[in-house]
């Protein structure tokens, strides 16, 4: 499988802009998650939403809640937590 | 995206199940003659509202199911290692990988809202020409050829109203 080149400006490029986007939709999560309703969750559960909050990654937070993809996606909806991409 | 219109997509499940609850869901097939689903996909979805849709559709010949073939499943398994090896990578898993290996094979638009396949695209020089649709980009293409009755004005409005009936919890 082929890659940008590691130091390539167009590698550097890409993730400069993805940290950047990244940056832009932790913040989004973070302030409009409704933090009473995570801090409420059994803790694997709140570890799981707290993980999704700073990453973004539903699929390591569904494998940390122990829940499928959509029942996660239904959690994060009543956590009032956009999924941003 | 390439300059003929596009006619296929595949769809993963982040997409499926935030779509299948817009108001404007089937504007999708209007813009593709065909969007297929993967088996394994549709083994993730389960709620009464996405499963009804999809097999209401399934019936009517706009979304067709796709069955993995091995060498399919070896490319999305490549796939699956080289962003897990990557650290600039959010780990892409084999559901979404089929999508992106069938998209590469195929020319099929790639519909997801997967950051991490998004990203791994983006950076693969293998998978870099690949196209990969949001909803949003998909709302935007509806808009633009004028498939959702509303002024390109009011696009903006429009997503907000698609992030609204996402949103909410059932």
């Amino acid at each position: 499988m082929r890659f940008l080149e590691l130091n390539s400006a167009d590698l550097d490029e890409v993730l400069k802009r993805y940290a950047e986007e990244e940056a832009e939709a932790r913040e989004v999560r973070r302030r409009y998650a409704d933090w009473d309703y995570i801090r409420k969750q059994p803790p694997r559960i709140r570890a799981a939403l707290e993980y999704y909050v700073e990453s973004g990654d539903i699929r390591r937070a569904c494998l940390i809640a122990g829940m499928d993809l959509e029942d996660f996606r239904e959690l994060l909806r009543r956590a009032n937590m956009p999924v941003v991409v | 995206m390439s300059a003929r219109e596009p006619e296929f997509a595949i769809a993963d499940t982040c997409f499926l199940i935030d779509w299948a609850r817009y108001r404007y869901r089937d504007v999708l097939f209007k813009l593709f003659k065909t969007v297929f689903v993967p088996e394994t996909i549709l083994r993730e979805v389960k709620s009464e509202n996405t499963i009804a849709w999809i097999a209401s559709n399934l019936a009517k010949g706009h979304l067709t199911l796709y069955t993995e073939t091995a060498d399919v499943v070896s490319e999305a398994t490549s796939i699956v290692e080289a962003s897990k090896r990557s650290p600039h990578l959010i780990s892409v898993e084999l559901p979404e990988a089929v999508c992106l290996a069938v998209g590469r094979r195929r020319g099929y638009v790639v519909l997801t809202e997967n950051r991490g396949l998004i990203l791994f695209s983006s950076i693969s020089s293998d998978y870099r020409d690949v196209a990969i649709w949001r909803a949003l980009e998909v709302i935007a293409m509806a808009s633009l050829k004028e498939l959702l009755e509303i002024e390109c004005s009011d696009l903006e409005a429009r997503f907000k109203e698609y992030e609204e009936e996402t949103l909410i919890s059932s």
